[in-house]
């Protein structure tokens, strides 16, 4: 008698399962779905160079939210990384000729580092400690960074290509294997499995975890959170800077506002993915989930004709969404 | 569904039976309650009181059972339909808007139906008087006082001719003065032919103004007698299901060395606040609320700058610059509010018992989760935490299990002091027992504690000694053997 009945509640329960994750995950479903249709009534997407394509246009994004993910799982936000991203970017361009691709590469990743520290350093001696606060203040600095960018290059775009040094990173970045991975590829996985690592087993990573959930309580308990949030802008700043490069690389030019977009496109990616935008739950796990699905859904409204003008609505509808669906969750949750 | 039935009762629950997940949160509860008469429920926190009020209230749906009200059967209400029918709840953490004024949230929802603003205002006012209340209708509710937030939930329900309230623990934020108004209230209303249900964990005033009592245990119902035949140990003994000789445990008294002074401490509340506590001991300390108590355990927390040579440990100076420098001297502290200072409500029962200790089972920057597993584990079940598993989250658990938990998480520390702010604070009678034996045992084991709350007997009953702090000064010390609660009430209440 339980020997039949058993197996029939494993499968109930994994059914159920299923059935609660498509509940709390309605935009996985409704990509999911789009991306079967696309598939369906257009026969491009299936295609070696489509597939090409989306891992590409992943770039810079990936990293952007990756680093993203650690801020709002620590309940901030960091609005600066568009301006960090054309600073790096135009930054690194224009030391190539004077001191060489690789101290250029190495200079910018650490103009991303000391923007970050320099959130960091702005929210901590300005004592905010809400979501909204950091909003302001990564907004503010933003423009900062941008209006440097801007200043720096005197408006005018840089051309990587333009340059008289080698280049070879910046290609290789774009286009080299290693293997039968792409270069680009296996720095995404690395920087992934670092981060992972840190959020899973090190003590920070828990540090970042525990003051999303309460600040409060975690700092009278001996949390570090003033450390955690040097942390998170650090890690922000430096994911961001990688993405930078990634991007010159890929258009072979950089541009003082070409980080624009991928403020709200990372903040999007990690919310898509499931952590949460209250803070204290989360994953980079899921972000790398949340930022496929993006790329995806980027992809498929491309080869469906729909304009990049009810695409952002799109997007703002998805960010809505979500954020609704997260506070309908937590409703449940608290009962 | 409103059928006729022949009851005297005002309101009748018969055989009421809510299970949710993994708990039977009420098991076929009967209740009666009639007009004019105080009902007070008692029961430790997970008893069903409140399950039972919010499926009164339309918030959850029953399983089974009957409810009868004013001879109507109710089957599915909605909170709306509930208080339309006469049957308001004010809860402990009250339902008002803050941003609107007091006339507004007496008829939220039927503005125009009441007279537009100056209908609104003047029916308010009526209401108001009704119950002695003066507060202005046209404040902001966010500037009142929770007493006078009471009185707004009382109007509100009154507009609704309500003939039954309910009451939610309304006792647990007010003065005593505050208290004395509501209990006016309460025998006004009585007088008015309302009901009223009062639940509390305070029996003193189960028994002072409650007429009838019923005692809640594990979703049942244990017991519903007049007060006049119910005792305060019967009513204890009920609620907990055993006997407890006393509600306190006798005081240690194993009092050694000085190992904490504080000399000449000065901050922005605090006056020139000398103190010293021994090895061993429960030092109790006696102060309203604004008197300074709270800034003290800042200030010995790193949260507020005070001198440098203000605070000795072991007779040495020491500099607290944050929470973790006092952690690191041995102190460690269960601050006054449980959900925002103390607990990370969204996370497992483990990770708010391992937050203290975590640090130091980090080796290289790695934290090591199997051993975190063991220490949360042995805490559980040294400390007696009810819990389903160290993975559930620990917003499910009851007040006393999450205070136990918060207290478990400093205990792999072995704290040299630790400060209790208000450990018992809408804690049951049996969970707070438990905390007193813990108290006792960590100072058996060599710590000393400093225990701050406005509960008078239980600071007396668990210090060696007393402080009374008034206006930023420690103003007075006793003998909590020998000294009247007056006594030390009269030097708490005294001011420079």
């Amino acid at each position: 008698m339980s020997a039949v009945t058993q197996p029939l509640e494993a499968r109930r329960s994994v059914s159920q399962t299923v059935g609660n994750f498509l509940r709390d995950n309605p935009i996985y479903v409704a990509i999911v779905g789009l991306v079967v249709v696309t598939s369906i009534v257009e026969p491009k997407f299936l295609t070696y160079s489509n597939f090409d394509n989306i891992i590409r246009s992943a770039g810079t994004l990936i990293f952007a939210a990756l680093g993203m993910t650690f801020v709002i799982m620590a309940g901030f936000l960091d609005l600066s990384i568009g301006g960090i991203i054309s600073l790096v970017a135009v930054v690194t361009v224009t030391l190539i000729d004077r001191v060489g691709q690789g101290p250029a590469i190495l200079i910018g990743l650490t103009v991303g580092i000391v923007c970050g520290l320099i959130n960091s350093g702005l929210i901590l001696s300005s004592g905010a400690l809400t979501q909204a606060e950091s909003l302001f203040i990564t907004f503010g600095m933003s423009l900062v960074y941008g209006a440097v960018a801007l200043m720096y290059v005197q408006g005018v775009t840089q051309f990587l290509t333009y340059s008289e040094s080698d280049i070879s990173i910046f290609n290789a970045i774009n286009s080299g294997t290693i293997g039968f991975l792409s270069v680009f590829t296996a720095m995404a996985v690395i920087a992934f499995v670092i981060l992972f690592i840190i959020e899973r087993r090190t003590y920070m990573g828990r540090a970042v975890v525990l003051t999303g959930g309460n600040k409060i309580a975690a700092r009278l308990a001996g949390v570090p959170i003033s450390k955690s949030i040097v942390m998170i802008y650090a890690i922000s700043g430096l994911l961001s800077a990688i993405g930078a490069v990634v991007l010159v690389s890929r258009v072979t030019l950089a541009d003082p506002t070409m980080g624009t977009p991928y403020m709200t496109q990372a903040i999007l990616a990690v919310v898509v993915g499931g952590t949460a935008l209250a803070g204290g739950r989360g994953s980079v796990l899921w972000t790398v989930v949340g930022t496929f699905l993006l790329v995806l859904l980027n992809n498929c409204l491309n080869l469906l004709g729909v304009s990049s003008y009810v695409q952002f609505m799109i997007w703002g509808i998805i960010l809505i969404t979500v954020i609704w669906l997260d506070t309908v969750k937590q409703a449940r949750v608290r009962g | 569904m409103v059928e006729e039935s022949a009851t005297q009762a005002l309101l009748s629950v018969r055989d009421v039976s809510k299970a949710f997940p993994g708990v039977k949160a009420l098991d076929h509860v009967s209740l009666e309650v009639t007009g004019g008469v105080v009902h007070g429920i008692v029961g430790e926190n997970g008893a069903g009181k409140s399950t039972l009020m919010k499926i009164l209230s339309g918030v959850y749906e029953k399983d089974s059972g009957e409810i009868v009200y004013e001879g109507r059967t109710i089957d599915k209400i909605t909170p709306l339909e509930s208080m339309q029918m006469g049957l308001a709840i004010i809860y402990q953490e009250l339902n008002l808007v803050n941003t609107m004024s007091v006339g507004e949230n007496v008829f939220l929802g039927r503005f125009s139906e009441s007279g537009g603003r100056r209908g609104v205002h003047a029916k308010a006012r009526k209401l108001l008087d009704s119950i002695g209340s003066k507060v202005s209708t046209h404040r902001m509710v966010s500037e009142l006082s929770v007493s006078d937030k009471q009185m707004v939930e009382i109007a509100k329900a009154l507009s609704y001719d309500s003939k039954l309230i309910i009451m939610d623990e309304p006792s647990s934020s007010l003065t005593a003065d505050e208290m004395d108004k509501l209990v006016r209230i309460i025998h006004d209303l009585k007088s008015k032919g309302i009901a009223i249900i009062y639940i509390s964990h305070k029996l003193d005033e189960i028994l002072g103004f409650c007429d009838v009592v019923t005692v809640m245990r594990d979703g049942r119902v244990i017991d519903t007698r007049p007060v006049s035949e119910m005792s305060r140990n019967q009513m204890i003994s009920m609620m907990v299901g055993r006997t407890i000789e006393n509600e306190f445990p006798p005081r240690p008294e194993s009092v050694g060395e000085t190992i904490l002074e504080i000399k000449n401490m000065n901050t922005r509340k605090l006056k020139d606040v000398q103190l010293s506590l021994h090895k061993g001991e429960i030092l109790g300390l006696v102060g309203l609320v604004g008197s300074g108590r709270t800034e003290l355990v800042r200030a010995l927390f790193g949260a507020d700058k005070v001198a440098k040579k203000s605070i000795y440990l072991d007779g040495k100076p020491v500099e607290i610059n944050n929470p973790i420098d006092a952690i690191n001297l041995g102190f460690a502290m269960v601050p006054e509010d449980r959900k925002l200072q103390g607990l990370l409500l969204g996370f497992p029962v483990e990770q708010n018992i391992s937050l203290a200790v975590l640090i130091r089972l980090t080796k290289y920057g790695f934290v090591d989760s199997s051993q975190e597993s063991v220490i949360s584990d042995r805490e559980i079940k040294a400390l007696n935490i009810k819990t389903p598993s160290g993975k559930t989250r620990i917003r499910t658990l009851s007040g006393g299990n999450q205070q136990k938990a918060i207290i478990g998480r400093w205990l792999e520390m072995k704290p040299r002091i630790l400060v209790l702010d208000e450990p018992t604070k809408g804690i049951d009678v049996g969970a707070k027992y438990e905390i007193y034996l813990l108290m006792k045992k960590i100072v058996e084991d060599g710590g000393a504690i400093i225990l701050i709350s406005s509960e008078l007997p239980e600071v007396l009953h668990m210090s060696n000694r007393v402080h009374t702090i008034s206006d930023g000064r420690v103003n007075g010390e006793f003998d909590p053997a020998v000294a009247s609660a007056d006594e030390i009430m009269a030097m708490a209440f005294e001011f420079a």
